[in-house]
């Protein structure tokens, strides 16, 4: 028998959630240990990614078949779907989980790696609509009515934008004669913005992200948690592909980038509900990794880790209303999560948060470093607003709730263990005297955005003190419009 | 070339028609029927692409014979031709998935009118 080579081991690990899936179809009991499988196995492979021990890039197929590139970009990106779908497994273990929801977890976890290694526009096109079909299946999977309408919004959004990206591939090949993402860069305008609007939909970024909230808000909080932490990264990590291969995406995507942090933050500033909050920040954040490609992958680890405990725990927030926050005390098992996850979406040293922003701070230049800052104080000012619960003294749990939950979700264990492991490791790695000054500048950053927040905590009870909102059908079509003519002008 | 550009033309202009659809129609059927429109839209874009330079499909009839004819014979892209073949299965796939959804959804309001999902009766907080 020959020796594994890397490609075989790249191919059995792409195959492996798919027949995991079909397998805990016919053998339920195994579900659980095969989902874990399934994660352990993408950890492994971001690993020898990182340690360089795999081939970094694989030719399928001939000249006209699948190239797949499982480079240092994709790396932690794996890691960040290892982790948050295994958060997920773990978190419901002693938990009954409805139907399916392993299978299509499994689904879903293989169509993000296959979408983050995937390099020519139509196996991206397959796996994307892989990633979307199988949210929307999880979305519904409590079939309460109002997830039938929140998951129907979803797939037609997305199988809209995803009719735009294919007619965008087809100018790109009627142009260059290939699918491949280097041809992209001679294509016409019409082809990139065509393709672009796709991937910024799935994204979830700016006005044609403005479908994210609602959709991330009103689903149930594993699904949250896995829509938030990851499955958003499947349109980012092609976006960030392709403003490495196109040159003049080169200052369209950080605008881009910026305006979708802008536009979160200030959404989520007048936000009166704690997932909605938690869900305009995820707009916000994704819109930062979009700022430089090859620090965006560290950042959206840190940022996709934070966010997926932070709606691993929503589930047990005492009631989503944040007025009345500071009057309700939560438990150490939901004050915790709470308090090391925002902080580290803030980026405070030494989570890996912080070491995610510090690396976008030294790359970017002097305007946009600044207003960076800026919009980093806004973020600390809305994750304030989590800060002012009070912890609860741990009492005996009454006895009519016999099958007590633990106190502390174990997936959500493992989501804060990796957020502090990984800063270990980056404080390691990067270590500095640079590094001082960064500490320093996030201690502001994190007093101004304190101070922020009490400035606007009395505006908040005034009634004009709140934003249109732009979640209706016809407005998420008409932002999916805007942009895209917005970038077929501007891109040339 | 030119009755390409003229069907490609005509193709963009469904598309449109289709995303205009989608924008303005208040019945959710609708919506999902315009956004067929858009899907059918692309076949057929790929599909022309595919005929750009030729209608024969290359299909290998006799691996043997030398075969001197066939090769003045205009074969079409084969390229296209598969993606989109893989692209329709999705398109397929979606839309049953969606029309169970709207049959589901009809139990709620069996107009299927785009208001009363939006802010009807089982809006968690009655915002707006």
């Amino acid at each position: 028998m020959p020796p594994l080579s890397g490609q075989t081991l790249l191919i059995a690990w792409l195959l492996l959630p798919f027949t995991a899936a079909f397998l805990a179809a016919l053998l339920p009991p195994l579900a659980r240990g095969l989902a874990l499988a399934c994660c352990l196995a993408t950890a492994a492979v971001a690993a020898a990614i990182l340690a360089g021990a795999l081939p970094a890039s694989l030719h399928l197929l001939g000249p006209y078949g699948v190239v797949l590139q499982p480079d240092a970009l994709a790396a932690p990106f794996l890691l960040l779907n290892a982790l948050v779908c295994g958060a997920v497994v773990l978190d419901g273990w002693c938990r009954p989980l409805p139907g399916p929801f392993l299978l299509l977890l499994m689904v879903l976890h293989g169509g993000l790696a296959s979408a983050f290694v995937a390099v020519d526009l139509i196996s991206l096109y397959v796996t994307l609509e892989v990633v979307g079909i199988s949210a929307f299946l999880l979305i519904l999977i409590t079939r309460s009515e109002r997830s039938l309408w929140l998951a129907l919004r979803y797939l037609l959004i997305s199988n809209t934008v995803m009719t735009l990206y294919l007619i965008g591939a087809a100018l790109v090949y009627l142009d260059q004669g290939s699918f491949q993402l280097e041809a992209v860069a001679t294509a016409g305008a019409a082809a990139l913005s065509l393709l672009l609007v796709g991937l910024l939909t799935k994204a979830g970024l700016f006005l044609s992200g403005l479908w994210l909230p609602r959709t991330h808000a009103e689903a149930p909080a594993e699904v949250s948690a896995l829509l938030s932490g990851v499955v958003v990264a499947a349109g980012i990590v092609p976006l960030l592909r392709l403003s490495v291969a196109v040159p003049t995406l080169a200052t369209v995507l950080p605008t881009i980038g910026l305006a979708s942090a802008g536009l979160g933050l200030l959404f989520a500033l007048v936000e009166p509900e704690a997932k909605r909050l938690l869900a305009w920040s995820t707009l916000s954040q994704m819109g930062l990794v979009l700022l430089v490609p090859a620090a965006g992958g560290l950042y959206a680890l840190g940022h996709g880790l934070a966010k997926s405990a932070l709606f691993l725990v929503a589930r047990r927030f005492p009631g989503r209303d944040l007025a009345g926050w500071a009057g309700r005390p939560l438990p150490t098992g939901v004050l915790v999560p709470l308090w090391i996850g925002s902080l580290s979406i803030v980026g405070v040293p030494p989570l890996l948060g912080f070491f995610a922003k510090s690396n976008l701070d030294r790359v970017l230049p002097g305007p946009t470093g600044l207003l960076l800052s800026l919009l980093s104080v806004g973020t600390a000012a809305v994750f304030a607003r989590f800060w002012s619960a009070p912890l609860r003294p741990s009492t005996p749990p009454p006895e009519a709730m016999a099958p007590a939950e633990p106190a502390w979700s174990p997936g959500v264990l493992l989501l804060l263990a990796a957020l502090v492991l990984l800063g270990a490791r980056e404080a390691t790695r990067s270590w500095s005297p640079a590094l001082g000054p960064a500490a320093a500048k996030a201690v502001l950053v994190l007093a101004a955005g304190v101070g922020l927040h009490r400035v606007l905590q009395p505006l908040r009870r005034r009634p004009w003190f709140r934003l249109p909102d732009l979640e209706g059908f016809p407005d998420l079509i008409g932002g999916i419009g805007v942009v895209g003519a917005g970038l077929l002008v501007w891109v040339r | 070339m030119e009755a390409f550009r003229l069907l490609e033309l005509l193709i963009l202009v469904a598309v449109l028609v289709g995303f205009v659809g989608l924008l303005l129609r208040r019945n959710l059927f609708l919506k999902v029927l315009a956004m067929d429109v858009m899907g059918s839209a692309v076949v057929a874009l790929f599909v022309l692409v595919a005929a750009r330079s030729g209608l024969q499909s290359p299909i290998l009839t006799d691996p043997v014979a030398p075969e001197p004819a066939s090769a003045s014979v205009a074969l079409a892209d084969p390229i296209p031709q598969a993606v989109i073949l893989t692209a329709i299965v999705i398109g397929l796939s979606i839309q049953a998935l969606l029309l169970v959804v709207i049959t589901r959804l009809s139990r709620v309001d069996p107009s299927l009118d785009l208001g009363s999902f939006e802010m009807g009766s089982f809006e968690a907080g009655g915002r707006r």
